[in-house]
């Protein structure tokens, strides 16, 4: 016990820089998803399939393999995202990727007559997308985007292996410090556990919040 | 272009068939040689027509004989497949034309309604004047009040949808189309999908339109409207117009045996 309430306030530091990647890359990962799901819905062949190629090249890879080439890939090649940059990058690409598909299915859940309602009225393409489609589509794939970003979290525990010191890291430096890995890890997911219990206690309420609208 | 403009101007001289004479001014909607092919499936097979201004067509005929596929090819819904359509001297077949220009003049009114469920009925109506015509939101709003009193619902403009019955909601989604001053409106089967209680007060927006001298097509199954109110009844059978004319000619003595059964079936 009092092992842990000494690693606490470093553990605590490393679950800020955590909360810290997650958050940014969450919210780029989005923009870039959003983007690339309009574009996987579009019927111009270039467009539609460059979305396609970056959704497959994204989730047909290893996120692990994906926070190495931004690190050390690119860094052979003189291009130093640093280690904040490099563990952002790679994880809102990833990220990117999944909710792109998550946005896709969002608006094609809508139904088509919405989108001809829009363009018999004279609205372009664009204007339809922006004021009719995709207000729709966001409130219904709130949840889904949600667990996507609870993924995200976990998941950045992954760049520990190029030494940045967010959560899991803080953890190993202390268990090779300490020789307790049993305590240390387990209050390393204890803190992983409050953080996603808190994210999906809040997806929990806006899709109650939802639903009554 | 040019020439085929002229082509069809040219034709517009001799006119359709003399069944439409409302103040005898042109055609607002002309039809040339019209195919539409899904895949294999041929659901028009050269339809020729048109409607003149301020004209009220109704177009029957038994499900999947192409109405509504000719009706959403006006404003270019479905994509012709060959052939030429003009409205109001546009050739909107035309993949140079303007297409957003056109529909702008054209309301159309669907089945499924298709309000949209996250807007008020004033947004809903509100909504194309503001980002097409680029309306003021005070004067887009006045003029949806007006509309939405016009269709008697001038009580429901804070509404959503889904706290509209069907009927208000279709009601809402003419005033929609309106808001947008078009020349001509088209109906899709615009009762269809309601509680029979509620169709009458649909049609009587309908009707009102009518008689202010809007040009409408309708595809619809309402036979007393078109008896009542229609300038026109077009019998379409398998992606043909197998007959037209006047609704009390077509009613009383349809000439063709396909337009005989199907009259059978719909009038008890």
């Amino acid at each position: 016990m009092d092992l842990i309430i000494a690693a606490l306030p470093s553990l605590l530091k490393g679950a800020v820089v955590t909360l810290e990647i997650t958050s940014i890359s969450v919210l780029i990962g989005t923009l870039l998803g959003t983007l690339t799901g309009i574009a996987k819905v579009s019927k111009k062949r270039l467009v539609n399939g460059a979305a396609s190629t970056y959704i497959e090249i994204i989730r047909g890879t290893p996120l692990l393999l994906q926070i190495y080439f931004f690190y050390f890939g690119l860094g052979y090649l003189q291009v130093d995202l640093g280690k904040y940059g490099a563990a952002i990058i790679a994880l809102a690409v990833n990220c990117g990727a999944y909710t792109a598909e998550i946005v896709r299915a969002g608006i094609q859940a809508i139904p088509r007559g919405q989108m001809e309602a829009a363009r018999s009225l004279g609205m372009t393409y664009s204007q339809s997308m922006r004021k009719v489609i995709l207000p729709q589509a966001f409130k219904q794939i709130i949840p889904p985007m949600v667990n996507e970003y609870t993924a995200i979290l976990k998941d950045s525990s992954l760049v520990s292996v190029i030494a940045l010191s967010e959560l899991t890291r803080t953890g190993q430096v202390w268990v090779t410090r300490t020789f307790r890995p049993f305590e240390i890890f387990g209050a390393v997911g204890a803190i992983y556990l409050v953080m996603t219990f808190i994210l999906s206690r809040l997806a929990g309420r806006l899709e109650r919040r939802l639903k009554t609208e | 272009m040019i020439s085929s403009r002229r082509k069809a101007e040219e034709e517009n001289i001799f006119g359709s068939n003399g069944a439409s004479p409302k103040n005898g001014s042109s055609e607002m909607i002309s039809v040339r040689n019209l195919h539409k092919k899904f895949g294999d499936l041929h659901v028009l097979k050269d339809i020729n027509n048109g409607v003149k201004q301020g004209e009220v067509v109704v177009v029957i005929g038994p499900s999947g004989s192409g109405k509504s596929t000719l009706l959403r090819c006006l404003n270019q819904l479905e994509e012709a497949t060959s052939g030429e359509i003009y409205i109001n001297g546009v050739p909107v077949t035309d993949p140079k034309t303007d297409l957003n220009k056109v529909r702008q003049k054209i309301g159309m009114v669907f089945q499924q309604f298709n309000l949209f469920p996250h807007k008020t009925a004033l947004e809903n109506v509100t909504l194309a004047p503001t980002e097409v015509l680029g309306l003021p939101k005070t004067q887009a709003e006045q003029i949806a009040y007006d509309l939405l009193e016009k269709v008697g619902l001038s009580d429901k403009a804070h509404s959503y949808p889904s706290q509209l019955s069907g009927g208000q909601q279709q009601r809402v989604a003419i005033a929609r189309a309106l808001a947008m001053r078009p020349d001509i409106m088209l109906f899709d089967e615009p009762t269809s999908a309601l509680d029979p209680e509620m169709i009458q007060e649909v049609l009587e927006v309908m009707k009102n339109l009518a008689r202010e001298g809007m040009t409408m097509v309708v595809v619809t199954h309402e036979m007393g409207f078109a008896r009542e109110v229609c300038d026109r009844v077009i019998f379409m059978d398998e992606g043909i117009v197998v007959e037209e004319g006047r609704p009390e000619e077509i009613f009383t003595q349809p000439r063709h045996d396909r337009t005989k059964l199907f009259l059978s079936k719909v009038i008890h």
